[in-house]
């Protein structure tokens, strides 16, 4: 798998980042096309196994956004999943994921500038993290298996 | 021993059976057992043979009154069930006893020979003229115990004042090993373990927290997180599904580990995930019957993470 | 299963950057997938019935409607599949507009993205199960949000339609902002001759329910039936009693600042706002209270002929139930103080900000309407105002443009020239914003007939001399420094969202920008909903707009609440949490993290306790979904293994 070719799986929730994406769209801010974004109501929503579930299948990257903490729609969704998918960001060097692969973050629905932001960022950490080639060699690996 | 059988028939006074151990004569080792009437309880033994984390049959039996001799680490099971609603305090009486730390019995076996008797004696367990110090076949979970003292007890048996067995020491073996490997040597070193596994489930029936038991999500289609083959990919999503939903739960009281029969070090993951729990948001797992599990719950002001990028 | 898949072309907004017909043909492959077709614009008419044609003629019991986002166009294409016989939950859209084509400029990159976006759609909705929600009473009773002009509107609106509304202010008085404008621009007219008779109207509607100096203290519930807890503080004062006789304030012996004059002048501890108040009923500010600070006074409770004091009066908390909520808290002008040293931050008694010179204006004002100066009472020859403090400054943090400042601007140097004919106003500006009606005409006068010098750039400093101001700035057309010796200086201060509104969003659970103004459900479609259903937004709290725009905004807010509460019953959302009682193990994790109480114990014959979902409250969040282990409740739309087909999908 060349450095490019990474894929990216995105959770978002419908009302604050994916609003906020969609507002990156209607402004035509350029964004690195690898991202995949999955609709959720909530990131309360966002089980950290989805997360876990896209690294096995193949997944290079993994990005979670949601409402900023205060901000939820539904109140304490996110601040559920801050708990959540803070556990798992750091559980993934000893699962032997390297955790550079992971982030979740806060895009409101008016960010859309900073949504771009984001996934610029992202597709350059994953992209970087992958670079070496091995943990990708271990995803096609296990693919075969 | 007396004192035990003793304090186990009082205990049945209010009780309809008392959850304990005895000896087996065919394994040399004490088994468990379920005491109904007095009788019953003259066979109770308890010594480092008694391995068995005897909370695993406490959510079954949630209708009933329950004693159970219980060890410092298997109390923290009960408090966890009690903290997690799965049974109600009011009806188990524990009979916290004095652990002088628990013997891994398939290294007995190692030492004497399967099916001999193990004796304990005062810091070793003899066979037949030989002996062992006790230290040498410890269970790993025994080293730098934190809690030898039940957190609950409504009877006690040998004074409970806890001990630590024996100090933590370094990682040794296995933990050492896996503490030096870069992530890409973790990522093939779990492949490689998950690929031993055959899906037995005997992680999940030994753990007292895993109460969901026919509906496990190891294994069904609904949710359909992994198919039911024993390859490594599937193998190590059920696996990653069980120590997901272990967090802020477990309790590591090593009873999967020592259930698996190929021998996959479960408890590198699951103590991990208890060590940056408690990290996190200041909770270990089965010491506070009145705590809420972290991952139900949240504290808005002080929880940090997440942002950025 | 049979599935169609709609590949929308938006024009070229899609077509452009994505090859539709490559999208086509790779859905063809598609499990499930029986039918597929590029439509040039799917959301007008002949492309919706191109939807229901297929659906019709080829049976399709489930449709992929792949365009724009969800978000814009998702109710539009559920109500073309229902009208093609379908449910309308059986649709799912797929953004390859907003998520792809409008951001990937390499067709080859765009068409693959949107190839994988399509399948994750698929995957999704051959695990998609019909849908229906349930009906829930509406509470036919309305509640708005601050009153001033946006809430009078909205409040009057929805009451002159039957509806009772209870209004609820946290001032003494109704009027907001506008109460305190001398005249409006561009017509000049009278600003409380318009608003007052419109106050009067609200406290004397039969339908109106008005509770001043109280504020929304909880709310629980959702659209159509909300409970709010509102708290009224105490204010020493019964207000069934008080005449408004004013006789209080008068003998008050305590001072206090005149907030109503922007702090020009005094006022009392015990005090009406203004003598059109309404209610007129006194108030009792406790922090400048000679009975409250000192412990003994007395005074007011002595002469009131009505006997409206009470010491002891304390908060009362008023609930209410409502269908729907307008929220119209308005806004705050920015306080320079802290942020422009070079102008003195507030030290120097002759620079004032704009609401301060309406009051001196104003002939309700506490100069009877004749300019005097604050430091010796003079009137100012030579008055300068500043365009643009505490907006389009990012060096202040605030970027965004307070859209009324040039016009309030312009009409203050008309009427300073009104009041004082040999005065002569200067204006530094940025750009002269003036795109309402008659606005450019009006900013225009103001230079030519009323003779405005007006200077483009920013002024750097301002320093005392000899009883005047030197106004340091710059000439940025003429390329030249200016000095200008002022008598007074006037500092069009920006609009910022009203103190405490982000804390009332978080209440009622909408959203807000990072200058807590609340954000609109949509930047066009939905400018007066919010994200949450059945709040409303009316007015500045939105975003700073002048007052056409702010009672515009007010009567479709109140449209949209005489719609909604025009209804007996409200279908509910389907997309609720629904537990698999076979298959529930009874441990409840649902309901410890459920923020709504929705969940609660069933008990099953055989005396099994298993979860159970009250859908009218659920909101469909999912977060019970992830704390139950086996996953046996489940949201609906939004099952582990439709997320996990998506998932499996995009990685293909």
């Amino acid at each position: 798998m060349s450095k490019e070719n990474v894929k990216i799986v995105g959770f978002l929730c419908n009302w604050c980042s994916y609003a906020g994406a969609d507002m990156a769209g209607t402004a035509r801010i350029r964004q690195p096309a690898q991202l995949r974004i999955v609709r959720l109501p909530c990131t309360g929503r966002v089980d950290p196994l989805l997360i876990l579930k896209a690294f096995q299948e193949g997944a290079d990257g993994v990005l979670v956004s949601g409402c900023h903490p205060g901000d939820c729609h539904y109140n304490e969704g996110n601040y559920h999943a801050r708990r959540r998918l803070e556990v798992l960001a750091r559980m993934l060097p000893a699962l032997g994921i390297d955790p550079a692969r992971f982030h979740y973050t806060w895009v409101s629905a008016s960010e859309g500038a900073r949504w771009a932001e984001v996934v610029e960022s992202f597709t350059g950490q994953v992209k970087q993290a992958v670079g070496g080639g091995s943990v990708s060699q271990t995803n096609e690996v296990d693919k075969m298996v | 021993m007396d004192d035990l059988i003793a304090t186990i028939k009082q205990v049945l006074a209010e009780t309809d059976m008392v959850l304990g151990w005895t000896r087996s004569a065919a394994a040399g080792v004490a088994v468990p057992a379920r005491f109904h009437t007095p009788r019953e309880a003259e066979a109770a033994v308890f010594d480092s043979t008694c391995v068995h984390n005897l909370a695993v049959h406490l959510p079954r039996l949630k209708d009933r009154r329950v004693g159970i001799v219980a060890k410092g680490c298997d109390v923290k099971s009960i408090v966890q069930l009690i903290a997690e609603r799965e049974i109600e305090r009011d009806r188990v009486r524990v009979i916290g006893v004095r652990c002088p730390g628990m013997v891994d019995v398939k290294k007995a076996w190692r030492c004497f020979g399967f099916g001999k008797k193990v004796e304990d004696a005062g810091g070793q367990v003899a066979m037949e003229g030989k002996t062992v110090a006790r230290e040498e076949i410890l269970l790993a979970k025994c080293r730098g115990c934190r809690d030898a003292v039940p957190v609950i007890r409504d009877a006690a048996v040998g004074g409970v004042q806890g001990q630590s067995v024996a100090a933590a020491g370094e990682l040794a073996g296995i933990r050492k090993r896996f503490a030096s490997m870069s992530v890409d040597e973790r990522r093939r070193f779990w492949r490689d373990q998950f690929s031993r596994c055959i899906r037995c489930y005997a992680c999940r029936e030994a753990c007292p927290l895993c109460f969901c038991r026919d509906v496990c999500a190891m294994q069904t289609r609904e949710p359909h997180w992994t198919g039911g083959g024993v390859d490594a990919r599937q193998s190590e999503m059920a696996q990653l599904i069980r120590i997901s939903h272990m967090a802020g739960r477990c309790t590591g009281c090593e009873e999967c580990e020592r259930a698996c029969p190929v021998g996959i070090p479960l408890m590198l993951l699951l103590e991990e995930q208890n060590a940056l729990i408690e990290e996190l948001f200041g909770y270990r797992a089965g010491t506070d019957p009145e705590a809420t599990p972290p991952l139900l719950t949240f504290d808005a002001g002080k929880d940090a993470g997440g942002g950025g990028l | 299963m049979r599935i169609g898949v709609f590949v929308c072309q938006c024009g070229t907004n899609i077509a452009a950057t994505v090859a539709t017909d490559r999208v086509v043909e790779a859905a063809r492959a598609m499990l499930g997938v029986i039918h597929a077709e590029s439509i040039q614009y799917t959301c007008s008419d002949p492309g919706q019935r191109a939807i229901i044609d297929a659906i019709q003629q080829k049976d399709l019991t489930r449709v992929v409607m792949a365009g724009c986002s969800p978000r814009m166009h998702e109710t539009t294409f559920r109500r073309a599949v229902q009208r093609g016989g379908m449910n309308p939950f059986m649709l799912e859209m797929v953004n390859i507009r907003e998520h792809c084509s409008w951001i990937h400029p390499d067709i080859d990159q765009g068409t693959l993205k949107a190839i994988d976006l399509v399948r994750k759609g698929v995957a999704r909705v051959r695990r998609q199960a019909p849908l229906s929600g349930s009906t829930v009473p509406v509470t036919r009773a309305a509640l708005v949000i601050g009153g001033g002009v946006a809430g009078i509107q909205a409040a009057l609106d929805m009451a002159d339609a039957g509806i009772p509304v209870t209004l609820v202010e946290k001032g003494p008085t109704i009027g907001g902002n506008m109460a305190r404008l001398d005249k409006t621009f561009p017509t000049l007219d009278c600003s409380s001759c318009i608003l007052t008779p419109r106050m009067v109207e609200v406290k004397n509607h039969d339908n109106i329910k008005l509770i001043v100096n109280a504020e929304v203290d909880q709310v629980r519930g959702h659209i159509g039936s909300f409970e709010v807890d509102i708290r009224r503080k105490a204010t020493c004062v019964i207000e069934q009693k008080c005449t408004g006789c004013m006789i209080c304030q008068e003998k008050c012996p305590s001072r206090a600042p005149d907030e109503f004059n922007a702090g020009m002048g005094e006022s009392k501890a015990i005090s009406i706002a203004f003598p059109q108040a309404v209610p007129l009923v006194a108030g009792l500010r406790k922090e400048h209270c000679r009975q409250f600070v000192k412990g003994r006074c007395g005074v007011c409770q002595k002469v009131c002929p009505a006997d409206a004091i009470d010491y002891e009066q304390e908060d009362e908390i008023v609930s209410g139930a409502f269908g729907a909520v307008v929220v119209a808290t308005g806004y705050d002008l920015y306080d320079w103080t802290g942020s422009y040293p070079t102008y003195g931050m507030g030290r120097y008694p002759d620079v004032i900000t704009s609401m301060q010179y309406e009051r001196l204006l104003s002939a309700s004002g506490p100069t009877g309407g004749h300019v005097r100066r604050p430091s010796d009472g003079a009137e100012p020859q030579q008055v300068v105002f500043i365009s643009c403090i505490g907006s389009r400054d990012e060096s202040v943090g605030r970027p965004q443009c307070c859209s009324v400042g040039c016009m309030y601007t312009a009409k203050q140097a008309i009427l300073t020239k009104e009041h004082i004919p040999d005065s002569q106003s200067y204006i530094f500006y940025i750009d002269i914003r003036a795109a309402g009606k008659g606005y450019d005409e009006f900013s225009r006068r103001a230079q030519t007939e009323f003779g405005a010098l007006y200077i483009r750039g920013r002024v750097g400093k301002i320093y005392p001399r000899g009883g005047k101001l030197i106004v340091m700035g710059t000439d940025t057309l003429a390329g030249e420094q200016v000095e200008i010796e002022a008598d007074l200086v006037v500092l069009a201060t920006g609009l910022t969202a009203a103190r405490g509104a982000g804390e009332l969003a978080r209440k009622l659970n909408i959203s807000y920008d990072g200058y807590e103004f609340f954000t609109e459900g949509h930047p066009k479609l939905k400018p007066v909903e919010t994200n949450t259903g059945g709040v409303f937004l009316a007015g500045a709290c939105q975003g700073p707009k002048d007052i056409p725009a702010t009672v515009a905004q007010a009567s479709a807010a109140a449209a949209k609440v005489i719609g909604l509460l025009s209804r007996g019953e409200l279908e509910t959302s389907p997309v609720v949490a629904a537990v698999d009682r076979n298959r529930c193990v009874g441990c409840f994790k649902c309901r410890d993290v459920c923020p709504y109480g929705a969940v609660e114990q069933e008990q099953l014959p055989g005396g099994r306790a298993v979860a159970h979902v009250i859908d009218s409250l659920c909101q469909g969040c999912g977060l019970c979904n992830v704390a139950c282990p086996p996953s046996t409740i489940s949201l609906k739309g939004y099952t582990d293994n439709q997320l996990i087909a998506e998932v499996v999908e995009v990685l293909r």
